[in-house]
């Protein structure tokens, strides 16, 4: 009790100490205050000074831009049969923030999609570095029955989510695929690299090669975009505003879809290329590669294995053969060497020159095909039977650098200027070059090579095409136009695309006359090279060709068939036709083809027969398709 | 003791008792605001909170009706009490998110240094009053105190629970200074902090605790993890602008980018929702309650009122302006609600009952000692 007692005791307060105490009570409540004042300063601070950067710092916590991809333009043949367009594509993707238990997900949706897990821990490894909320694309274009499998198991499968955008739909499958060109996921280069690199973000499509490429900007039309208001676990709360994507523009190309066909079905199973181009614009009618490429494999970002296919094909199915294969022209050379002949009065139509099967030149021995000889031959048989003697003794007399300037007014040695990548300008030798390539001077002996089309030449077949063109409409060099017009999504005409005669060649009317008069006679005469082209009713004028592919080989003594293919000789064929008023001019090129002749020429044909007469049974059958030859119709 | 005394009632603090009221509403719509959204199982905060609140209004009529003289009969049971609390917290208590802090009764969860915090006001004061303090005190005088707050502060500490612990140690020493010390005491003492700041970073505090502080100093450092909660609060504060988003609007709150916020960040809530305007008249109420807990210091009539008074004001104080300071990114993150408007049971009881003592000191302050 002793305890409680003293601790009941109450100390009053002295005035002294109370006082004392209120002074101390004044300055804590000056220290409370001098805090407050702290406080609603820093408020202050943040909600009023810096309020609007903290409001936009909030939006950008919970507003999340979604980019809607937008349909890429369409591709119309020259009559507006639709090639390609777009469709709907579904792939499987993974948002990471919905995920809480990844790995046993993942198993199973690797089962679902039948592929090996890695492929997908791969992908998502890869996609990392996007923002958490990017979603990762595991699959691409999955098909009906998984993509309802995968929905109807939504619930089980969380982080899984199915995305839809459009991609490219080809509705003539492989056809012109070299010149369309196959789409894929942009790269970082091209992120960095591209000026409008902001337009896109990785996954995005982009046009890699070919047309696509070429008019990306027309064709890929504006990304539409959507702003999702999201949790902190990025759950979408409610769609705040959407901007639907526009569609790119259409692409009227200048090809027709028969035509081609035509020519891509004819070198089925051979590599090689067909150019068709109307003589007066242009304008190509057929520009085909083969093999062609397999454009819906790309869709879904190609496989290795089928890349690698791609690679070792030895028919080397990833070159743009009409623009990117350089071979030596052949034979189709001695249009060229015939002109310069003529022009420098070298010969006239009536020379006679001797064609033995050979002839000696220097220390060795120069040989013509015709191993018989043509015997006593003038300029119109030596085209339609192609006697090489007749060329060398004519090309002999011009020299290597005469018949440079020919071959370059032609066009030959330069870029033809076709809106496709990679394009090769080929090589149209001069002592010049030769002396500083290979600081050697210039072989007499050589000038024989270059002047039946073999040597140093190489030309591209779309360059042999044009100056086939040239020769038939009188001498002017167009440039070679893929693109009619371009059209905005409502059919808008935004440009047309006019001819553009780019050049003149070296050489009258009259000497193309007597040169197209040869052609005319290697296609009709009896002994003419060319006559696998002849058609009923049209008069084509052609030339056959064979590059070498080995100078001095050492298979020519084999038999024919017992040459390897990649030793055989390339086949040309170039004609225009009819040869009264000219329309079309037609190349093609068989590699390893060994005659033009036999290999190349019936194709030309088949090119020319469905042009003048359309196709078999067709209602449009029957005469000349003349209305879209012409250019007067822009 | 009993006996019904008029003045009594004609004393009774209206004043304190409606700026509580008006304090506890803010609280409770914003927790409301904090909390409606999250599909949480159970009861919601915000009625669990309401129903503390009316227990504790009930604690406030128990306590006025009691002479706080009394309390100086019983700070030592109080005192050996929650030193059990503790200890039991400590050893059989239940373990959350890595801290010893709860012991569960079933119905609550009690936190054993919330009460710690109020029993140690209440310790020091008899303490205090029993001292002759008109030299003020020396060092080897403080050891008896010091020895009173550093029993709690240490098993607080071990729990860990730095803020409790720093928030008993802000107390001890605005106590300490109010009943004046000795100038030569305050330099050793000073001296000695410095010192110690030091030492205690390397050796005493948790690397959670070290990484928080230095988050606090460059948040940006680290985005994701510890500066997360500082980002996002100043966030929210601050996209709240001069009137707020409206209630129950607030992006940052309702779309849960911010962490915590029915605890330690409700404010944050209130400041994204109410803006600078709704701010400041929360911070005059609430600061209003603590200048006239100070009133009541100076109207009592005895040492141990004066110093209680001193003491419970100071408690909530120091938590209001650390709470407030670390929601506005003024200091780091450290565990401590804003009393009367963060959600806690614990908390919320210690400060009625602190508010409760306060009215009663008030309501006695013309009573003639025994």
């Amino acid at each position: 009790m002793v305890i409680r007692r003293i601790h009941t005791k109450i100390n009053r307060i002295d005035d002294a100490e109370l006082i004392m105490l209120k002074k101390r009570v004044d300055m804590a409540t000056l220290v409370i205050i001098t805090f407050i004042a702290l406080l609603i300063a820093r408020l202050w601070f943040l909600q009023i000074h810096k309020g609007e950067e903290y409001e936009q710092q909030s939006l950008d916590n919970r507003v999340r831009e979604q980019q809607i991809a937008a349909p890429r333009g369409n591709l119309y043949d020259r009559h507006d049969r639709l090639m390609v367009a777009n469709r709907p594509c579904f792939n499987v993707v993974w948002m990471r923030d919905d995920a809480p238990h990844p790995e046993e997900v993942l198993r199973r949706l690797a089962k679902i999609l039948d592929v090996d897990i890695n492929i997908l821990l791969d992908r998502i490894r890869t996609g990392s570095e996007l923002a958490h909320y990017v979603p990762i694309r595991l699959q691409e274009d999955i098909d009906w029955k998984t993509l309802v499998y995968i929905e109807n198991h939504r619930f089980s499968l969380p982080g899984v989510r199915i995305e839809v955008r459009p991609t490219r739909n080809y509705l003539y499958g492989d056809l012109s695929s070299h010149m369309i060109g196959y789409l894929g996921e942009i790269s970082k280069r091209e992120l960095q690299e591209r000026e409008d690199g902001l337009y896109y973000q990785g996954g995005d499509q982009i046009g890699k090669t070919g047309i696509e490429k070429r008019y990306e900007e027309e064709l890929r039309g504006e990304k539409g975009r959507s702003l999702v208001e999201v949790d902190v676990h990025n759950f979408e709360q409610q769609r705040l505003e959407i901007q639907e994507p526009l569609p790119g523009n259409d692409l009227q190309l200048t090809i027709d879809v028969d035509l081609q066909q035509v020519a891509e079905n004819s070198l089925l199973d051979q590599a090689g290329a067909v150019v068709a181009m109307e003589v007066e614009t242009g304008r190509l009618l057929v520009l085909a590669s083969s093999p062609s490429l397999p454009l819906s494999e790309w869709l879904g970002g190609i496989s290795t294995d089928a890349w690698q296919k791609l690679l070792t094909n030895p028919f080397k199915p990833l070159i743009n053969k009409p623009i990117q294969g350089a071979y030596a022209p052949g034979s189709t050379y001695k249009i060229i060497t015939a002109m310069a002949a003529l022009s420098e009065g070298v010969v006239t139509p009536e020379t006679v020159f001797y064609c033995s099967g050979s002839m000696n030149f220097g220390n060795r021995n120069y040989g013509c095909w015709k191993r018989r000889g043509h015997g006593a031959i003038t300029l119109r048989r030596a085209l339609a039977e192609s006697c090489d003697v007749y060329f060398y003794l004519a090309g002999q007399k011009v020299g290597v650098d005469g018949l440079a300037r020919y071959a370059e007014s032609f066009g030959l040695g330069a870029l033809t200027g076709i809106e496709l990548e990679q394009e090769r300008s080929g090589l149209v030798p001069t002592s010049e070059w030769k002396k500083r390539k290979h600081q050697e001077a210039w072989q007499e002996g050589e000038t024989l090579s270059v002047a039946i089309g073999q040597g140093f030449n190489t030309t591209t077949p779309l360059q042999i095409c044009r100056m086939t063109a040239a020769t038939a409409n009188g001498g002017l060099l167009f440039r070679p136009q893929i693109i009619q017009e371009i059209r905005d999504p409502d059919g808008k005409v935004l440009r047309a695309f006019q001819p553009i005669a780019e050049g003149r060649i070296l050489g009258g009317k009259r000497a193309l006359q007597l040169i197209t008069d040869g052609l005319v006679a290697a296609v009709n005469d009896k002994n003419g090279t060319g006559e696998q082209a002849k058609l009923d009713g049209v008069t084509v004028a052609g030339k056959t060709g064979t590059a070498q592919v080995v100078h001095l080989s050492h298979h020519r003594h084999l038999p024919e068939e017992e040459i390897p293919y990649k030793f055989r000789d390339h086949a040309w064929f170039t004609c225009f036709a009819p040869a009264e008023k000219p329309e079309i001019a037609v190349t093609v090129l068989v590699e390893h083809g060994r005659h033009g002749g036999s290999t190349a020429a019936p194709i030309a044909r088949a090119i020319l027969e469905r042009y003048f007469r359309g196709p078999v049974g067709e209602e449009t059958g029957g005469g000349p398709r003349t209305h879209y030859s012409s250019g007067s119709d822009l | 003791m009993w006996r019904f005394d008029r003045r009594l009632l004609l004393n009774f603090d209206w004043v304190m008792l409606l700026t509580v009221l008006l304090i506890a509403v803010m609280g409770l719509l914003n927790l409301y605001s904090a909390s409606h959204a999250a599909r949480a199982y159970g009861t919601p905060v915000y009625l669990k909170q309401l129903y503390f609140f009316i227990i504790g209004f009930g604690l406030i009529f128990a306590i006025i009706s009691v002479d706080y003289r009394l309390l100086l009969n019983w700070n030592y049971f109080f005192y050996v009490t929650v030193i059990v609390l503790l200890l039991v917290a400590l050893f059989l208590g239940k373990s959350i998110a890595g801290t010893q802090r709860w012991i569960d009764l079933g119905f609550f969860r009690l936190q054993p240094s919330e009460l710690a915090k109020l029993v140690l006001v209440i310790s020091l004061a008899s303490y205090y009053d029993r001292k002759d303090t008109g030299k003020g005190f020396t060092l080897k005088e403080l050891m008896v105190p010091a020895a009173l707050m550093g029993v709690p502060f240490l098993l607080i500490l071990k729990q860990p629970d730095l803020g409790t612990a720093l928030m008993l140690s802000f107390v001890f020493i605005s106590m300490t200074l109010f009943v004046k010390l000795r100038l030569s005491t305050l330099a050793v003492l000073g001296g000695g902090c410095a010192a110690i700041i030091p030492l205690g970073w390397l050796f005493f505090l948790k690397p959670y605790q070290r990484r928080r502080i230095e988050t606090f100093l460059n948040p940006e450092g680290d985005p994701h993890n510890s500066g997360y909660h500082i980002i996002q609060s100043k966030i929210a504060v601050g996209s709240g602008q001069n009137f707020g988003k409206g209630y129950l609007q607030g992006t940052q709150g309702q779309l849960d980018f911010l962490p915590e916020r029915h605890t330690d960040f409700a404010f944050s809530i209130w400041a994204e929702e109410w803006g600078f305007v709704g701010s400041l008249v929360f911070l005059v109420c609430y600061f209003f309650l603590i200048l006239w807990g100070l009133n009541i210091v100076t109207t009592s009539r005895d040492k141990f009122g004066v110093i209680m008074a001193f003491g419970i004001v100071s408690l909530i104080f120091w938590q209001a302006f650390i709470n407030l300071a670390m929601v506005l990114g003024l200091l780091p993150v450290v565990g401590m609600p804003l009393p009367l408007f963060s959600y806690g049971g614990s908390s919320l009881m210690t400060t009625m009952i602190g508010i409760g003592i306060l009215m009663s000191i008030r309501m006695r302050r013309y009573k003639a000692p025994v």
